[in-house]
C-alpha cells in the first residue's frame, strides 16, 4: 500500500515527519480522513485530534492542536498548528481546573482560551479513532 | 613612574576582566548555537505559512475586515515603527545600529509629512528612545526571552499591532531588526509587517510552477484568508524576534573575543613594562651598593 507523506509543523519546531498510511484532522467543518492520493484541499482546522495511522491502519501517534491549517496534496500532507500536544501528554485534572479559572472570567479571548480547554478535554475522553 | 605594585595591581584587574569576559563569550557561544536552533526550527513553519499565503493572496479581493492586513488601509500617513534590539548590552555595535536607523528611518518619514509612532521592543531601544522621542512610544515591550518563552512573546506584540490596526491608528508598520546572517556578521534590515508585502515575486514564480493545480478550499477561500493573516503577522515576528535573538549572541561573541584579546595584548604590554621596572629597580640598588663599596 501506498504511503503520503506528513509533516505536523509548529511555529517553534517540526513536530512530526515521516511517511504514513492515514491521517484524520480536524477540519473546520468536519474531520478529514486523509488518504495516499488525496486530492488537493486546503483547509483552516479547529482544535481537536490529529490522528496518524501506520499502513495497516494501526494507531502511531495522537497529537491535539489548538487549530492551525492543513495543505493537502496527492504526496504530502501538512500541518501547520499553533500549539501541539501529544495528547497522552494531557493531563486531565489541570485542564479541568482551566476551565474552571476560565469560566468566572469573561472576555473575548477568554472564551477562546475556554473552547481551546474544553477541546482538549474532549480529545482525552474520546477514542472514536482509537480503531479505523 | 608608577612602582611596581601599582603595574601589579593594574596586571591582576585587566586580568579578570578578561576572565569575565571570555566567560561571557563562551556563554554567547552556547546560547548562540541553542537560538540558532531554534530559528532553524521555526523555519520551516513560516515558510509554508508564506507559500500558503501567496497562492491565497492573488485571489484575495479588496475588502474590509481582516482583509486589510494584506490590501492595506488605503492610506500612508500614519506609520508606526517597531525597533527590534536586545535587552542587554555589551554586545558591540548591535543595540546602537537599530536605534541609528530607526532614528534615521523615523526622521525620512518626518520630513516627507508622515506622522510617526514608536513600539521599541527591547530595553536597550526602549532606553534609547525614551530619551529622544519619549512622546511618539505608544508601547514598549520588554524582558521577552524569546528563547524560553517561545512563540507566546511573538503573540503579545502582533496582538497589540493588530488592536492599534483594527482601531485605524496606523496605515503601515515597519520592522528595523538585525538579520543574522552569520555567527559574525548581523545586517540591520527593516520590513514591512502591515499591510503585507508580497511583492517577492521570483520566488512567486517559482511557486507558480510548481504548485500550478488549483486547491479545494474548506471552508473557502476568504475564510482561512481570514485566519491565515492575523497568524502570518505573529510568525513573521516571532522569526524577527528568533533571529535578533540569534543576532544578539553573534555579536555579543564577536564584542567578547575582541574584548578577550584586547585585554590579553594589554597584560603582556604590562607585564613588560613590569619586567622593565623591575630591571631598572635592580639596577639602581646594585649601582647604589656598588658606588657605596667603592666609597669605603
Amino acid at each position: 500500500m501506498a504511503t503520503i507523506s506528513f509533516d505536523l509543523v509548529s511555529p517553534e519546531n517540526l513536530v512530526f515527519n515521516d511517511e504514513v498510511g492515514t491521517i484524520i484532522v480536524p477540519g473546520k467543518d468536519g474531520d478529514l480522513g486523509i488518504l495516499p492520493g488525496h486530492s488537493k484541499v486546503m483547509s483552516s482546522l479547529r482544535p481537536g485530534r490529529v490522528m496518524v495511522y501506520n499502513e495497516d491502519k494501526s494507531l502511531i501517534k495522537s497529537f491535539f492542536v489548538s487549530g492551525g491549517f492543513a495543505e493537502i496534496n496527492p504526496e504530502k500532507c501538512i500541518v501547520l498548528a499553533e500549539s501541539v500536544v501529544e495528547v497522552n501528554s494531557l493531563e486531565k485534572t489541570s485542564i479541568e481546573n482551566e476551565i474552571q479559572e476560565l469560566e468566572n472570567k469573561e472576555g473575548k479571548e477568554t472564551e477562546e482560551q475556554l473552547s481551546v480547554a474544553k477541546a482538549k478535554l474532549e480529545a482525552i475522553n474520546v477514542n472514536y479513532y482509537d480503531k479505523i | 613612574m608608577p612602582s611596581l605594585k601599582d603595574i601589579k595591581t593594574q596586571i591582576n584587574s585587566v586580568g579578570s576582566t578578561k576572565k569575565i569576559t571570555s566567560a561571557m563569550k563562551m556563554v554567547a557561544a552556547s546560547k548562540l548555537r541553542r537560538s540558532q536552533e531554534k530559528a532553524e526550527a521555526a523555519r520551516p513553519y513560516s515558510s509554508r505559512l508564506e507559500e500558503m499565503l501567496s497562492s491565497l493572496a492573488s485571489s484575495a479581493a479588496s475588502g474590509e475586515g481582516i482583509i486589510k492586513l494584506l490590501t492595506g488601509t488605503g492610506n500612508d500617513q500614519n506609520y508606526i515603527v517597531v525597533p527590534v534590539s536586545a535587552d542587554r548590552g555589551l554586545c558591540g555595535g548591535f543595540n546602537s545600529s537599530i536605534n541609528r536607523e530607526t532614528f534615521k528611518l523615523v526622521k525620512s518619514l518626518e520630513g516627507s509629512g508622515k506622522i510617526v509612532q514608536l513600539m521599541p521592543v527591547g530595553k536597550k531601544s526602549r532606553d534609547f528612545f525614551n530619551r529622544v522621542m519619549k512622546h511618539q512610544i505608544i508601547e514598549s515591550f520588554v524582558d521577552l526571552n524569546v528563547s524560553s518563552t517561545g512563540y507566546e512573546s511573538a503573540l503579545n506584540i502582533s496582538n497589540k499591532l493588530q488592536e492599534l490596526y483594527f482601531d485605524g491608528k496606523f496605515d503601515k508598520c515597519i520592522l528595523v531588526f538585525n538579520k543574522f546572517k552569520s555567527a559574525i556578521s548581523q545586517e540591520v534590515t527593516q520590513q514591512q509587517l502591515i499591510p503585507l508585502d508580497v511583492s517577492n515575486s521570483e520566488k512567486e514564480e517559482e511557486k507558480e510552477n510548481s504548485s500550478n493545480a488549483i486547491y479545494d478550499y474548506e471552508p473557502d477561500e476568504e475564510t482561512i484568508l481570514k485566519d491565515l493573516l492575523p497568524k502570518n503577522v505573529s510568525i513573521q515576528i516571532f522569526k524577527v524576534l528568533l533571529e535578533s535573538d540569534a543576532g544578539e549572541q553573534g555579536a555579543r561573541m564577536a564584542a567578547m573575543d575582541n574584548a578577550t584579546r584586547n585585554a590579553g595584548e594589554m597584560i603582556d604590554s604590562l607585564t613588560l613594562k613590569y619586567n622593565r621596572t623591575r630591571q631598572a629597580f635592580i639596577t639602581k640598588e646594585l649601582i647604589e651598593i656598588i658606588s657605596g663599596a667603592e666609597s669605603i
